[in-house]
């Protein structure tokens, strides 16, 4: 048990912190920019990563004088993504129930709205809401949206995000971690900066396990063996498959990878979909709100953020899924000034330290480790947590990147997919 | 010549006036017929082309007048045609038979409470039809079950309503009761009250009156009752996602994962021509059986 201090940090501290940062990236930007450049001849094209459209040659847009936030900004996220308030502050009545101090304290900072929703359960499902809008040229409705790597990557060939001014985000240019930069879908970040990184792999429900008896899985092998209708899979399918890949003791590697071994995943899942198995999206935390399930494939932060202490996170033995997901500013969003603010403020080490101390997703951030672990001061962190929040190098062994297919194996992924799902 | 000339323009002017008066009905009927032409009749051609084109979403749709997309239609989804028939069916008569004793009910033994009981019919559709359906997860796999399975033991330790048909068939008898109900309880209250008081005068017995007498005049009731509930039903589904499994998924599945996440649009727009010529099939021969004139009431 962590009591984690949930209450946001001194917004003078804040401010001093950001006018120090301010004044010492001024230098470290001009460097950055050349170090992009450098990076941008590695793009192994041939596993199917997107790269972005050719620059447009037309005039950049013409540069707005001092904009100034406008909203409300329109945050589209995944579910228990964000820090919130507590219980606790509620009661004091600083923040109202159900807020997000991050949230809360980014509209007072810079005076203006946010609509923050949980709208995205599936990259698939969400990329199908926007699209109509966005391939026609109209607006999406969005400001900002979190996307996995490889649908961020698809979203920004696609010419369908706008260009980031970098000038807005100092913050994002200075702190983002260096392993996360000089992704060959987008080397100058210059569409998209990580919100989190994270694994996927299997959470089970202690408490309904030991009702019935069961062992706790603790590998994906002992997750296949329980009863098939207490166990959920992703709809996100690269996952699923994925996962399913190392069970059966094969790489899950896009360049590698054949349709035969999509099709003995396929085929192993078979016996447990018939059983019984389904397929869920984030809402997997609603089956194991209401106890209907004992174990699925989940994502690393979810359950260690939820309330109940019951529902815990393991790495399979067989390793993990890994992936990033980017904020990223769609095409014709309309206040896309604030849209940037927010990039930058969530790259203030102190918020994206408050926000992992809730979420225990990895942080894209440099800098916030050490103020995660001084929020902790009081009560350190268990192994549990910190293992979510710092992944330790043998589960980092064992992470696979499973996201960028050539088509023919996506096509082959979506078939034997919708198959298994009934649909 | 002017007197000539009169009796002949009086008959053009009376002509316009005839014609518009001729007119009239098609004008008054023009406002509906516009809005079935845009959205119902243009969009209907603009699916049939879909589900005769190919090409993808990101290479764009070509009008080929390929049959594969309705091949692939007929050929791989029976299970989930079959899913949709019999869970819309098992609803719809489901739907019949809790329905018919509450329209009764209501008709004839409601008195002054009538408007009560038709609101408390009505009532629980004030809440959003997802909420509901969400709200039927947890009551299905609520704390009863939990205390059979758990505490007496009386049930397997896996023991689950959700992820079966029961689950689903629940949900949506549940879902669509009202569009049962409401015709239902039009038609019983239209009936004369004398016709079964003759009927009782002329040595029928009480469940003769019903057979002779309420319940043929209450078909056009059934009729649209089991219409209403019958097609929303089939083309359903939110239950089968929510309560079901992967088994028990339904064409309205289907027709969405291929819209959705394969973005196979002409087999979508296949599926959902095909569903809806099975149902004016199913819908004509269900009105022959009934006979059309009953349906005017």
């Amino acid at each position: 048990m962590t009591a984690a201090p949930r209450t946001p940090s001194a917004p003078a501290g804040l401010t001093r912190r950001r006018f120090l940062q301010g004044s010492a990236l001024v230098g470290f930007s001009a460097f950055l920019a050349a170090c992009t450049a450098a990076g941008e001849s590695q793009g192994p094209a041939s596993i199917g990563i997107p790269t972005p459209p050719p620059e447009s040659l037309g005039p950049s847009a013409a540069p707005t004088p001092l904009p100034s936030p406008t909203g409300p900004l329109q945050f589209a996220n995944w579910e228990a993504y964000i820090d919130q308030t507590t219980a606790a502050d509620a009661k004091t009545g600083v923040l109202p129930a159900g807020s997000s101090p991050t949230i809360e304290n980014f509209k007072k900072k810079y005076n203006v709205d946010v609509n923050y929703v949980e709208k995205i359960n599936d990259n698939e499902e969400f990329y199908a809401l926007i699209q109509p809008a966005l391939s026609t040229g109209l607006s999406s409705g969005w400001d900002l949206i979190v996307m996995t790597d490889w649908m961020a990557g698809r979203l920004i060939s696609k010419g369908w995000i706008e260009k980031i001014d970098q000038s807005t985000v100092p913050n994002c240019v200075a702190n983002l971690r260096d392993p996360l930069r000089n992704q060959p879908w987008d080397a100058g970040n210059d569409y998209h900066y990580p919100w989190q990184s994270g694994m996927t792999g299997i959470g089970y429900d202690s408490t309904a396990l030991k009702h019935a008896g069961k062992s706790a899985p603790k590998s994906l092998a002992d997750l296949y063996a329980l009863p098939a209708n207490k166990i959920t899979f992703l709809t996100e399918s690269r996952d699923t498959f994925g996962l399913g890949l190392l069970k059966l003791g094969k790489t899950a590697d896009p360049a590698t990878t054949t349709d035969a071994d999509l099709q003995a995943v396929h085929d192993d899942l078979r016996p447990l979909v018939d059983g019984g198995a389904r397929f869920t999206g984030n809402d997997y935390l609603q089956d194991f709100a209401s106890a209907k399930v004992w174990a699925a494939m989940v994502w690393s932060g979810d359950l260690a953020s939820s309330a109940d202490a019951s529902q815990i996170f393991v790495f399979p033995a067989e390793g993990t899924m890994v992936w990033t997901d980017n904020m990223m500013i769609p095409k014709g969003a309309t206040h896309m000034y604030t849209a940037e603010l927010m990039m930058n403020y969530v790259y203030d080490p102190n918020v994206a330290a408050q926000i992992e101390n809730y979420v225990y997703y990895v942080c894209p951030v440099k800098g916030a480790e050490d103020i995660i672990k001084a929020l902790n001061a009081s009560s350190p962190l268990d192994d549990y947590h910190l293992g979510l929040l710092f992944p330790t190098p043998d589960v980092v062994a064992k992470q696979h990147n499973f996201q960028f297919l050539p088509d023919e194996l996506d096509a082959k992924l979506k078939e034997l997919y919708l198959d298994l799902a009934g649909q | 010549m002017t007197a000539i000339q009169a009796p002949g323009s009086r008959p053009a002017r009376g002509g316009l006036r005839r014609r518009l008066i001729a007119a009239g009905p098609y004008l008054l009927l023009a406002p509906g017929l516009l809005w079935l032409l845009v959205f119902f009749i243009w969009p209907t051609v603009q699916m049939f082309i879909m589900s005769i084109s190919s090409g993808s979403l990101d290479t764009g749709f070509r009008l080929t007048g390929s049959t594969a997309a309705y091949l692939t239609a007929l050929t791989k989804f029976s299970r989930q045609f079959g899913n949709s028939l019999v869970y819309g069916g098992a609803a719809t008569v489901l739907d019949f038979l809790i329905g018919f004793p509450v329209a009764y009910t209501v008709a004839f033994r409601g008195g002054r409470y009538k408007n009560l009981l038709l609101f408390l019919v009505i009532a629980p559709f004030f809440t959003s039809f997802l909420i509901r359906t969400i709200s039927w997860k947890t009551l299905l796999d609520g704390p009863f079950l939990g205390f059979l399975r758990d505490t007496l033991h009386v049930l397997p330790a896996d023991a689950s309503v959700t992820g079966t048909p029961v689950a689903v068939i629940a949900g949506l008898t549940y879902n669509f009761l009202p569009f049962m109900i409401l015709p239902l309880y039009v038609a019983l209250e239209k009936i004369d009250f004398r016709l079964i008081e003759a009927a009782n005068d002329l040595y029928a017995s009480r469940w003769g009156a019903f057979r002779h007498v309420t319940f043929p005049l209450a078909l056009p009731g059934v009729f649209a009752g089991s219409i209403l509930t019958f097609i929303p039903a089939l083309g359903d589904y939110v239950n089968a996602t929510l309560l079901g499994n992967q088994q028990t998924q339904m064409i309205g599945n289907v027709i969405q994962g291929r819209f959705l996440q394969l973005n196979d649009y002409p087999v979508a727009a296949a599926l959902s021509f095909i569903l809806m010529a099975a149902i004016l099939v199913a819908v004509s021969l269900y009105a022959k059986f009934l006979g059309t004139e009953q349906l005017t009431g």
